[in-house]
């Protein structure tokens, strides 16, 4: 256990299997357990945005729970 | 006396035998015989000495459903080997289809097929509405051999109208539902297609997202009446929600006793456990008895990008993607201004951009000079004393940035990984979306590239073993009727190539969309004779006048 909320831990690009490039993230959840989320193009800008994060860089140490509330907050 | 006698070449039947010297002889459409010095007259003789005789390839995941309809050779399908091809994947086919509905199925197939307005409008005429009027419409000119599925969401979409993409099914739509896809079986569709992602053209889930287990339970049923396959979409970009998908599969696989197939499965760089895992699991369920088929593509994922639009490509250089998200105009202007182009270059990374832009490719098909196209910018900067990021800048800004470039091989690349998966006997090789993503990358010659790369190459599996992989093999998972395999009284779909040479040629744009349409397209290499039920379909670099083409009959 890490006691430290989900958050992420690396941000990195990735080919999407329509051509396009998408964005891969690594989070770390609460239990320390690592998982990979792969994000579609809309979705990775609008992640980006609710971080205010202007490059990958931006999106270390974010907390997945500020985004999603961030996000459901834009919807 | 023989139709056609193919003489003195390394035959490779499909098994997965040791190939030997033999003849082949066609007769009636059907092989007549397989063996050394053969005898007897023919009306066509071909000499392939050198070369290896092998059955027709067939491609099973494809969306070639509306280029059927005025391309019967499903180009450029054929040139590469590929004698059968299986449209209709990913839950979307053009049939059954009320004529109400067809502006709500385009919208879905531009999406996915990225295929021009005019190839609705222009290029055929709607003659039917069911399934069986769908096979009369493309089955009069075919060249290349046909296993059509049809598609989860349409037939939603013809039960539920508009509800289709709204709601789940009520239990009389089910079983409304599970009389049309009996009656699509009944008119030879090889199976039903669903998808677990994709979207229509305003990024709504297509109808088949909608359905319930109970729904999709219900249509395995009616599969399971046929002993016919399964093929969804799942989510393949998150690797526990694709193993429960495989546990789904495997349910409905043991339940109905019907084959399943799932697509596609990609080797991540990010997340190397994600087709192991998947694989994993899928020999656990064919250890239970359950008949699950990870369908694995043998090509590599590019990027693809213009300055036009937003890309994450941009998204480790915070200065590119913030003058890269401004409105056109201010983007424009921005690019043209020394300031921001000097932060621009700074932020590019050593030697201007070198190790991230100096590799990418400028791409055909857009407004890009011809004399650049195919180089790399990396060159191209040399060449004009600039480094890649002005080089980059510029080219676009002369272009009115409607310039793309390509990233090749960004993802699905490592071919020491993938080649031992695709050898894999659970393994079924491909998710090559043929006839779709028009605009963006070309979606064929990925035989060819299977032996290029993983038999010649790595030496990932034998020349026999890659043969049987899309032939027999592929015949067998979806039960397709004698075909596959160089056997007397089977049907006479030959390949005569190289086996030194195959391979898919250079990615270039074309013109032979309806309404002058792009798209990106490879021919073959290596690749002689392609015989479709007997009849040469395509020798010498060029396709001949033949419809031998048929629907699959199916087992």
């Amino acid at each position: 256990m890490t006691n430290q909320p989900a958050h992420i831990v690396s941000a990195q690009i990735v080919a999407g299997h329509d051509g396009e490039a998408e964005l891969s993230l690594s989070i770390r959840y609460e239990n320390g357990v690592v998982g990979q989320v792969t994000l579609d193009p809309e979705t990775g800008f609008d992640v980006m945005r609710a971080c205010g994060a202007s490059d990958l860089a931006g999106l270390q140490g974010a907390a997945w729970r500020d985004i999603q509330k961030r996000l459901e907050a834009d919807v | 006396m023989y139709d056609l006698l193919i003489k003195n070449g390394l035959v490779v039947d499909g098994t997965g035998a040791p190939g030997s010297r033999a003849d082949v002889a066609v007769k009636d459409g059907r092989i007549a015989a397989v063996g050394p010095g053969l005898t007897g007259d023919a009306r066509q003789t071909l000499d392939a000495a050198g070369r290896v005789v092998a059955p027709g390839f067939i491609d099973p995941h494809t969306h070639f459903d509306v280029q059927l309809l005025w391309d019967g050779q499903a180009r450029p399908s054929l040139e590469h080997g590929v004698t059968s091809v299986i449209p209709g994947n990913c839950s979307l086919s053009l049939a059954p289809l009320k004529a109400k509905d067809r502006p709500a199925l385009i919208g879905m197939f531009q999406q996915i097929e990225e295929m021009p307005p005019e190839a609705f409008t222009e290029a055929f005429d709607w003659t039917w509405e069911d399934f069986a009027g769908y096979r009369a419409a493309i089955e009069k000119s075919l060249s290349i051999n046909v296993a059509p599925l049809v598609g989860h969401s349409v037939i939603r979409l013809w039960v539920m109208g508009p509800d289709a993409q709204q709601r789940a099914a009520r239990p009389d739509e089910i079983a409304a539902m599970q009389g049309l896809l009996r009656e699509c079986l009944e008119a030879g569709a090889i199976g039903l297609s669903t998808s677990f992602v994709d979207v229509d053209e305003n990024a709504r889930p297509v109808p088949s997202r909608f359905a319930h287990f109970d729904e999709l339970d219900g249509l395995c049923a009616v599969l399971g009446e046929y002993g016919r396959m399964l093929q969804i979409v799942p989510e393949f970009y998150d690797t526990d929600i694709t193993i429960a998908r495989i546990d789904q599969l495997a349910e409905l696989s043991i339940k109905h006793n019907i084959p399943t197939t799932f697509s596609p499965l990609f080797v991540q760089s990010q997340n190397p456990d994600n087709a192991p895992r998947a694989m994993a699991r899928v020999a656990e369920q064919f250890a239970r008895g359950a008949r699950v088929w990870a369908q694995m593509q043998t090509r590599p994922i590019d990027i693809s990008f213009s300055l036009l639009r937003p890309s994450l490509f941009f998204a480790g250089r915070g200065s590119w993607m913030r003058t890269l998200r401004q409105p056109l105009a201010q983007r424009i202007a921005d690019l043209k201004n020394p300031e921001t182009v000097a932060r621009l270059i700074a932020d590019a990374g050593p030697n201007g951009g070198g190790s991230t832009f100096g590799g990418l490719i400028v791409r055909g098909g857009d407004e890009a000079p011809a004399d650049l196209v195919g180089r790399t910018l990396g060159e191209i900067a040399a060449e004009r004393g600039q480094n890649p990021a002005e080089a980059l800048i510029a080219i676009s800004l002369a272009h009115g940035l409607d310039v793309a470039f390509l990233a090749a091989g960004r993802g699905h690349d490592s071919t020491q990984i993938i080649g031992p998966m695709l050898a894999s006997p659970l393994m079924h090789i491909g998710a090559g979306d043929g006839g779709a993503h028009l605009a963006s990358f070309s979606t064929y010659g990925d035989t060819g590239y299977l032996f290029s790369e993983f038999v010649r190459k790595a030496g990932a599996m034998t020349l026999e073993e890659a043969v049987h992989k899309i032939t027999a093999h592929t015949a067998e998972v979806w039960g397709i009727k004698d075909r596959g395999t160089l056997k007397a009284g089977f049907a006479a779909d030959i390949v005569v190539f190289d086996p030194d040479t195959i391979d898919r040629d250079e990615e270039v744009p074309v013109f032979d969309m309806p309404g002058d349409g792009m798209r990106y397209t490879r021919g073959s290499i290596g690749v002689d004779t392609v015989v479709v039920n007997g009849q040469v379909a395509w020798r010498d670099g060029g396709y001949s006048d033949s419809r031998s083409g048929q629907i699959c009959q199916i087992n």
